[in-house]
């Protein structure tokens, strides 16, 4: 333990059971308290127009979808192209309710909760069930595993009538204790909603990796042959890391699907796997905080590149379609740019930035 | 059993199209071990290439598929040189995640073109009647897609056997510390392996943009199917990318052939790649031909 609780400069831990106290000083914990008001008070005192609300939502979604997926690539380093489909499978676990019981039974408009957390659990088998050939592939090969269940994600729901061959499949309006959710209050409320569950799996992330089964993840991702010759079992450990994954993107689908009130097939695309591993590429493989930075630079970065477009268009043919060309265009840019230049991510700035006051006004 | 034998005449001949365009991606990972995810968009840029100079320019057909494929040759180099030099020794997913990015930005700039959105189809200079062998007909395209293909495929398997620059490629393939010590540039080496994928990327697409007419979802479509076909084959064998692509064009064509329409289904065979695909990677990870790597820690 410091001698100053506010200012320390290094690690002190002593003891075991200092090491995994979630907030090391009370710098530490009343910043984080400071963002976490802030979060929730801002809608309060400064409304946003439901377009900007629904942007700040999806940028929340995508965290969630995003933590998943640096669980699996960041933390484990096993390489998924598919993880919209995993995403999709969450949205679709809520839609095939609907289809079923009709969309507003009881059971999708008061019981959202259970069939998010049922949506996380589905996502999490069926990340098991790609897992598997992580017991003896590596790398490349993985990568390929999981781009083929991404392409057949597409094909069943493209082909199955259940899944109304891909097009929207409503979902009924939320309840809450006061009631059925309006028009006016939507966004707002599944703001707080997601918000509280982002809080609540950040948590979990952070606490998982100072277990036993956290570090087993970054031993098996730094070197998975040592890992085994310690007494880890890498295969299972990666099989474990998919279903995680596979239980966060299962939550992100779910909220998704009742953030937009409809399922569709056009949001868990191949494009979309890619823009998920481009957040947490930007964001900062390996690192809690990157899962945050990542989407909501990739996010608001394309409602920029949108605004441009807008702009453009007056000056140019009417026939080119910018808003299209212009997308994949910055987003591939940004990516190969972070990777060639700042590969760990803009939460290396954050980390930079974060020694830098820390040390102030000596340099180290 | 005319309806088999057709079946089969379309599967070879889809089949050898995926060998070509798999050779280019084999050729990459053989040398650099980086798996190319931009291969589809730059297929889909040399047939793009050769359309543009064909109708727009009015170059004769078969100098602009050449002119093309030069182009995409010097394309694909410059792409080695300026974005994947510096990622050597980086981690794999760095590499992958480059290649994918680099899809996304020639995307862009396609969808900037005219070949963004809409269809277009070479003009025909080849006799539109289709040639009948024993009761199964087979179109000229397809005939001279063929014959062009096993043409280059030979050629590129006679350039690795016994030419000097084919040799030092496999040399590197195989160490890159013991190629450097008996002379050979490795970054060079590693440059003409993503150029002569290009030539290749872009022969293929000329093929396909004949065989399909030119519309750039399908044309990228290829840059994904042939992982399953290299996978098949063995990422880093070109006889196996050749078995690997006439196998699964056989198998795209069987599905599509017989399961469609039966049993209710339908573009089996556009998912039956990946199927086979997910059973090899269970039971025969390294392919048909790949070499199984040893790893120590």
């Amino acid at each position: 333990m410091s001698a100053n609780s506010w200012l320390a400069t290094g690690n002190f831990h002593t003891t075991y059971k200092h090491e995994q106290n979630t907030f090391y000083t009370s710098l530490d914990r009343s910043v984080f308290t400071f963002f976490l008001i802030l979060l929730f008070a801002w809608p309060i005192f400064y409304p946003l127009s439901n377009k900007y609300m629904l942007v700040t939502d999806n940028i929340l979604i995508a965290i969630v979808a995003v933590m998943g997926l640096n669980l699996v690539t960041g933390f484990a380093g096993l390489i998924s192209i598919g993880h919209a489909a995993f995403v999709g499978i969450g949205a679709y676990t809520v839609a095939s309710f609907c289809r079923t019981l009709g969309a507003d039974h009881v059971m999708v408009t008061h019981f959202w909760p259970v069939l998010i957390i049922f949506s996380g659990l589905f996502g999490a088998f069926f990340g098991a069930l790609v897992g598997l050939p992580a017991l003896r592939l590596k790398h490349l090969y993985l990568a390929i595993a999981t781009l083929s269940f991404q392409m057949i994600f597409q094909w069943v729901i493209n082909f199955m009538s259940f899944f109304n061959q891909g097009q929207t499949i409503s979902v009924g309006r939320a309840f809450w204790l006061t009631g059925e959710i309006g028009r006016n209050q939507h966004y707002v409320f599944w703001y707080y909603i997601i918000l509280t569950i982002v809080v609540l799996l950040g948590f979990g992330v952070r606490n998982l990796m100072k277990t036993r089964y956290g570090r087993c993840l970054i031993a098996v991702r730094d070197n998975d042959r040592a890992a085994d010759a310690m007494g880890m079992n890498p295969g299972l450990t990666k099989v474990y890391a998919f279903a995680l994954a596979g239980f966060f993107a299962g939550v992100a689908g779910a909220l998704h699907a009742y953030l937009y009130r409809g399922v569709g097939f056009d949001s868990f695309t191949l494009k979309i796997s890619v823009s998920y591993l481009a957040m947490a590429i930007v964001g900062g493989l390996g690192t809690l905080n990157g899962s945050f930075w990542g989407p909501v630079a990739i996010k608001l970065l394309d409602l920029q590149v949108e605004h441009l477009s807008e702009v453009a268009k007056q000056y140019l043919p009417s026939a080119m379609n910018v808003a299209t060309a212009l997308k994949p265009f910055t987003f591939g840019l940004v990516i190969v740019l972070f990777l060639m230049f700042e590969p760990r991510g803009i939460a290396n700035w954050w980390r930079i930035t974060k020694s830098y006051t820390k040390l102030w006004p000596f340099r180290y | 059993m005319t309806y088999f034998f057709q079946i089969i005449i379309s599967g070879v001949v889809v089949g050898s199209i995926y060998a070509l365009a798999a050779l280019g991606l084999v050729l990459i990972y053989k040398s650099s071990r980086v798996a190319n995810f931009a291969h589809g968009q730059i297929i889909a840029s040399g047939a793009f290439i050769a359309f543009f100079l064909t109708v727009d320019k009015g170059v004769p057909i078969f100098f602009s598929f050449i002119i093309s494929m030069i182009v995409t040759f010097f394309l694909a180099m410059s792409v080695e040189r300026i974005f994947l030099r510096r990622l050597i020794g980086e981690p794999i997913i760095s590499v992958i995640m480059v290649t994918i990015g680099l899809a996304s930005i020639i995307d862009g700039l396609i969808y900037f073109t005219k070949f963004g959105t809409e269809n277009y189809s070479f003009p025909a200079f080849l006799p539109q009647e289709p040639v009948s062998l024993w009761g199964v007909s087979i179109s000229w395209t397809q005939l001279v897609g063929l014959i062009i293909t096993s043409l280059l495929i030979g050629g590129f398997s006679w350039f690795f056997k016994k030419s000097t620059v084919g040799i030092s490629m496999r040399a590197v393939s195989d160490d890159q510390f013991g190629s450097m010590s008996v002379g050979i540039s490795v970054p060079r080496v590693f440059g003409l392996a993503w150029a002569t994928a290009g030539l290749s990327a872009a022969a293929a697409g000329c093929i396909i943009g004949n065989i399909t007419g030119l519309n750039f979802e399908t044309l990228h479509a290829f840059g994904i199917v042939v992982f399953p076909v290299v996978i098949l084959g063995g990422l880093d064998s070109i006889l196996g990318a050749v078995i690997g692509g006439i196998i699964m064009g056989l198998i795209q064509q069987f599905a599509a052939g017989y399961l469609d329409g039966n049993f209710g289904l339908s573009g089996t065979g556009d998912v039956m790649p990946y199927l086979v695909l997910l059973i090899i990677l269970l039971f025969k990870p390294h392919g048909l031909f790949g070499i199984h790597e040893i790893e120590r820690v």
